[in-house]
């Protein structure tokens, strides 16, 4: 292949020197890259699925329908080791997939434990993870560390109702290695709230349980008043808990919270993408992305952060309207990990 | 620890940021805001040389991690753009400079789709094994900036600029085995791998100078052009005072990277990075 050189970089007549050279090397690459391709070895597919039985259910908190799962390898292997804040995949027998912190004892490899709260409003995977008896199988991918811990000599972990999954194991290890920590654990009543036995025999004067029931909703300023010097903060909860948080929590400060991958849609409505390159019509429901929808059809669909900022997912808009979400809107394109359309879109997809 | 990763949204506010930042470190600067320029087109050749392998790729950590990696590098390649635009606006002629990177990646190293199927993908794993190496590169300057920045902060660094290279070191710190991952499970032969490194060192180091040189050039306090020595000299002054890595880290980091048995795991230190994250006022101001 010929490349012509750029022009120099100072805008004199001659072409620049050293990009001569580049371009006459570059337009031989790609030869010299097939012949060190000829003794490639072939892709190897990986299988990532963990099978696990479970082994032990149990009922954790009365109120609010918490039960707590111990799931091991289905031959007794050891499992792949994690760090507090680590979450599994659950793959469900309906081909629903969803993310649960695993809230086990690390040290612990023989077993991983998870907990589930059910949501009869939500998608259907908890109230479907509420009909796993022992003995059945479920297939995990993981562990991910989507909350990655760091060890500190001080924090302040804060937690809300089921958000107690990822702390407790952070707990467990900043109590092992003699850590200043208090907790901050937060939900509607005590008895809404899983593993407090637990906590209380590991945390001690530690731990304070603060209920709405008997205080009230709590505000940023009495979540964070028991801060060690020098901590960092831990925090996993209901997203108006965790801004609560970020607004009163100094720069200097720092703060962890869990990451979720794609934040609900909230007060959406439907309507209809047309993909021009196949002309196939995918129908987006109210409380689904765009590219939710698309990548049913489309699944090799580029996306990465999945909350509108980061741009690998825009598109060329062909016609329609589009209710930007996201920040730094480009005019003719839309993100559509978090954009809308108003009525029909076309696509260049 | 694998950490799972995902983009950060980050706002700078560069109003206030010269382009000299380290007060009466002219060569330092313009060597480190050279990466403005190289870094945007730099960036977005790996979504481009990524999302060509993709297809390639038969594991699901490993396309979930370049996914991850893709939205990561998406962002530095904007953040860096903005600290481009800034120094135009400050008067220095960046434009030429960030033509001839988006020449270099996207003519030269750029997609070839007038090759045979075959050729494509051959063409497509040499650019990740080049990029396999870029990223150990990015990774050493990244844990270099994390570890110490002691003598930026004695010399009066910029804290904007300074969180800059910090936020983009720390996330390449966080990130630094996907690309390895990629070219291990693409093809993984040792050679190929160290080639590869010998390419992206010797690459960089060119770029990195020539935009040291043009940069310095546009600058108008410094009266007399610099030359090769005048640099050397300057580089060698930083790397004593700590403001750059000195010449042997530089090597003794280099080398881990030809052992067979290498792995970016060893190297490097995750929850460094993690923490610094925790804190970057760019990140958190974009958090609010």
């Amino acid at each position: 292949m010929r490349i012509q050189p750029p022009p120099d970089l100072r805008g004199r007549a001659r072409r620049d020197r050293v990009m001569q050279i580049v371009a006459t090397i570059g337009g031989r690459w790609d030869t010299v890259s097939h012949w060190l391709g000829k003794g490639r070895p072939p892709v190897t597919p990986v299988n990532r699925v963990l099978p696990l039985t479970v082994e032990e259910v149990r009922r954790e908190a009365v109120a609010e329908d918490v039960l707590s799962l111990t799931l091991s390898h289905v031959d007794g292997d050891r499992l792949p080791d994690w760090h507090p804040g680590a979450h599994l995949d659950l793959l469900l027998p309906s081909g629903r997939m969803r993310q649960y912190s695993l809230t086990g004892d690390p040290a612990d490899l023989s077993s991983y434990r998870i907990a589930v709260r059910s949501i009869p409003d939500g998608g259907g995977g908890s109230l479907e993870v509420h009909t796993l008896q022992p003995g059945d199988r479920v297939s995990v991918l993981g562990p991910r560390n989507a909350f990655p811990y760091v060890r500190q000599d001080a924090y302040l972990f804060v937690a809300g109702g089921i958000g107690i999954t990822p702390i407790l194991p952070m707990v467990r290890d900043a109590a092992r290695r003699g850590a200043d920590y208090r907790i901050v654990y937060t939900g509607r009543s005590l008895s809404s709230l899983p593993f407090v036995d637990e906590l209380r025999e590991i945390a001690g004067y530690r731990l304070w349980v603060r209920t709405d029931d008997e205080h009230g909703l709590p505000t940023g300023p009495d979540l964070i008043r028991d801060l060690p010097a020098g901590a960092a903060i831990y925090c996993c909860g209901p997203p108006p808990m965790i801004s609560a948080i970020r607004s009163v929590v100094p720069v200097q400060v720092p703060l962890f919270s869990e990451r979720f991958s794609a934040p609900p849609v909230i007060g959406g409505t439907e309507f209809t993408v047309t993909l021009a390159r196949s002309g196939a019509r995918v129908q987006v429901a109210a409380d689904e992305s765009a590219l939710a929808a698309i990548r049913r059809v489309r699944p090799a669909v580029m996306y990465s952060c999945q909350q509108g900022f980061c741009g690998t997912c825009k598109v060329r808009v062909l016609d329609g309207t589009v209710e930007h979400v996201n920040q730094r809107p480009l005019p003719g394109y839309m993100n559509i990990c978090v954009s809308r359309g108003q009525g029909d879109l076309t696509l260049d997809l | 620890m694998d950490v799972s990763l995902h983009a950060r949204n980050v706002e700078f506010d560069w109003s206030n940021v010269p382009a000299v930042w380290i007060p009466g470190e002219p060569y330092v600067c313009h060597l480190l805001n050279s990466v403005h320029l190289i870094l945007p087109s730099f960036e977005r050749w790996f979504i481009e040389v990524y999302t060509e392998a993709l297809p390639l790729v038969r594991d699901d950590k490993v396309l979930e991690d370049m996914k991850g990696f893709i939205g990561q590098e998406s962002m530095h390649a904007e953040s860096h753009q903005g600290a481009a635009e800034h120094l135009a606006a400050l008067g220095y002629d960046v434009q030429p400079f960030l033509d001839q990177m988006h020449w270099l990646f996207f003519e030269v190293l750029g997609s070839r789709p007038h090759l045979s199927a075959v050729r494509q993908v051959d063409w497509v794993v040499e650019r990740c094994a080049l990029i396999a190496g870029l990223e150990h590169l990015t990774a050493a300057a990244g844990h270099w900036f994390l570890n110490d920045t002691g003598p930026w902060v004695r010399a009066g660094a910029d804290p904007v600029m300074t969180d800059l290279l910090l936020w983009h070191g720390a996330e390449e710190v966080e990130h630094r085995s996907v690309a390895f991952d990629v070219y291990q499970h693409l093809d993984g032969r040792v050679l190929r791998r160290m080639l590869g490194m010998t390419v992206a060192l010797a690459g960089l180091l060119l770029l990195a100078i020539r935009g040291a040189k043009h940069l310095a050039a546009a600058d108008p306090d410094l009266k007399k052009k610099p030359g090769a020595l005048r640099f050397a000299w300057e580089f060698f002054r930083a790397g004593r005072k700590g403001l750059l890595p000195r010449l042997r880290l530089l090597i003794s980091q280099v080398l881990p990277y030809f052992r067979r048995s290498y792995h970016p795991s060893q190297e490097f230190d995750t929850e460094l990075a993690v923490s610094y994250l925790a804190t970057s006022p760019a990140a958190r101001a974009a958090q609010r």
